[in-house]
């Protein structure tokens, strides 16, 4: 048997748990209550890193068939503080490739996305790799909408060898990792001839 | 950090105006396998492996340590005359303290991100603070510093800074890969460039105070006419390269321009630009310096041997 939060809330007053002063409906608390329960907390920041590049082609297709590396689904939402879907966002993601190399010349690995109403995103790419100057493989995001702070951020994979297993224990041991949510857990999916990592990362900016 | 250049490497003060032996030998205080000369070339700051930094008077070889490992510097610079230095701290925090000798230090909360980038103004009044992805700020070093103004952006903080000559104008290279340039007598923006679509990470005015220099992860450097703030030209490009830091050399025609490779996995070079030519000759250097600076229009060097630090001049 389940409730709804405003089931919950008569149950309780037709209990004698709760008592209501006269002036607060119980639909007012009801409220309340589940604006409470979808606050969330700003995605934690990251550095820009010195390879942003303006005008990144509007694609959700970053890999081309023969890439080499594990092919990555990467998905998520964007929202506000308040748990509230942005509908008018803009993201820009940018990772290396599996051989950690950014493509400076060109936008291999780059894309521009505006998820629109939906506020959600998917992109195919692959598991970006390592490289000398940084510990940790990861994704680049910047993330603008109208009336919210610019979100820079980078995605971290829980997966990756740097962690020993114990991403908890150990993502510090890249110093540019600012927060433990960063970084994701990694699920397989797929046939053993076609695997596929898919990643959820929801982003959470904040108001102006 | 932003990644490629060592933030405690960036935007230390270039004009230099004291000469010094050709080759100076001093002991090293600690393992270190970067450094940083002064403008002056008066004092060499050595980043030792257990993260503490030591400063070495050149040429007695005199040390002091500077930070404790525990400190956590992130960026570091040196005024124009090498009489002050400031650290960058990951709380936001800033402290300018005297290079040498006696002066009082001054340490004050400049953001709450982390610094990643200091530059004293030629007077050494003044200090430009960049934080990560935060807007630039100007502090009036007075006894208790003050902020003068915070130069904003779209987003990503500022990556190069550069003063002209006569102290007039103020240029800016953001994260976002806008250039800005800004009128330092009323902090008002006078022009804005957004014809790159990488980040910038030196701006060199020539010094006639004529055209501005700028490179960056394009891996070429950009010419502009500083009257107009028009693109003049672009100097060929160095292939899978960033224009990491450009120094003019002591016949003002020169550059002596620092690349870093972009996947990291070559060590830094250097090429002298003639920009009146735009032809370009490579710095020919038998070993792997460990710092490089141009000190009164001179390449100065680094090399260790893990027990001496060597610094030479090269013509």
């Amino acid at each position: 048997m389940s409730f709804t939060r405003r089931e919950l809330l008569e149950r309780c007053a037709a209990f004698g748990a709760i008592t209501l002063a006269t002036s607060i409906p119980l639909s007012s608390l009801a409220y309340a209550w589940d604006e409470a329960e979808k606050k969330r907390t700003p995605t934690p920041f990251c550095e820009l890193g010195p390879f942003y590049k303006r005008e990144a082609p509007s694609t959700s297709m970053l890999r081309a068939p023969g890439d080499s590396g594990m092919p990555l689904a990467l998905a998520g939402m964007i929202y506000d503080v308040r748990g509230e879907v942005v509908p008018d966002a803009k993201l820009e993601i940018w990772q290396t490739d599996n051989l950690g190399h950014y493509d400076i010349a060109g936008y291999r690995y780059r894309a521009v996305l505006e998820p629109g109403t939906k506020a959600s995103y998917a992109i195919e790419t692959v598991m970006p790799g390592h490289y000398p100057q940084r510990v940790c493989q990861h994704v680049h995001y910047l993330v603008t909408a109208p009336g919210h702070k610019p979100l820079i951020t980078q995605m971290y994979f829980a997966t990756d060898p740097v962690f020993d297993g114990d991403p908890d224990k150990n993502y510090t041991r890249d110093p540019l990792i600012t927060s433990r949510e960063l970084v994701r857990p990694v699920m397989i999916k797929g046939d053993p001839k076609q695997m596929v990592a898919v990643v959820n990362f929801d982003l959470v900016m904040e108001t102006l | 950090m932003r990644g490629l250049v060592p933030a405690v490497l960036m935007l230390s003060a270039a004009t230099a105006a004291v000469a010094s032996p050709a080759a100076v030998k001093v002991q090293l205080p600690c393992e270190s396998s970067y450094q940083m000369l002064s403008p002056t070339g008066a004092q060499a700051v050595l980043f030792c492996k257990d993260k503490s930094i030591h400063v070495v008077n050149l040429p007695d070889g005199s040390e002091r340590l500077l930070f404790p490992a525990a400190r956590d510097v992130n960026a570091l610079s040196f005024s124009q005359d090498g009489k002050w230095m400031a650290a960058g701290f990951p709380d936001g925090t800033v402290e300018v303290l005297p290079a040498q000798g006696a002066g009082a230090t001054r340490q004050w909360k400049a953001d709450s991100n982390r610094i990643d980038n200091l530059y004293f103004f030629a007077d050494g009044k003044k200090l430009f603070v960049s934080a990560m992805n935060h807007p630039g700020t100007i502090w009036e070093l007075t006894e208790t510093p003050t902020l003068r103004v915070t130069l904003a952006d779209k987003f990503g903080g500022v990556s190069s800074v550069a003063v002209s000559p006569d102290g007039k104008l103020l240029v800016a290279g953001g994260g976002d890969t806008v250039i800005r340039w800004y009128d330092t007598a009323t902090w008002q923006k006078t022009r804005e460039y957004n014809g790159f679509l990488l980040d910038t990470f030196a701006l060199t005015f020539t010094p006639d105070g004529k055209y501005l220099l700028a490179g960056g992860a394009d891996s070429r450097i950009t010419v502009f006419d500083v009257a107009s703030g028009k693109e003049l030209r672009q100097l060929p490009t160095e292939a899978a390269s960033s224009v990491g830091s450009i120094d003019f050399l002591a016949d003002k025609t020169q550059v002596m321009t620092e690349y870093f490779d972009n996947a990291g996995e070559k060590p830094p070079y250097r090429l002298v630009w003639n920009i009146t030519t735009d032809k370009s000759t490579p710095v020919q250097i038998d070993f792997r310096p460990t710092c490089g600076s141009v000190v009164d229009g001179k390449l100065w060097l680094c090399n260790t041997d893990g027990k001496t630090l060597t610094i030479s001049q090269h013509e």
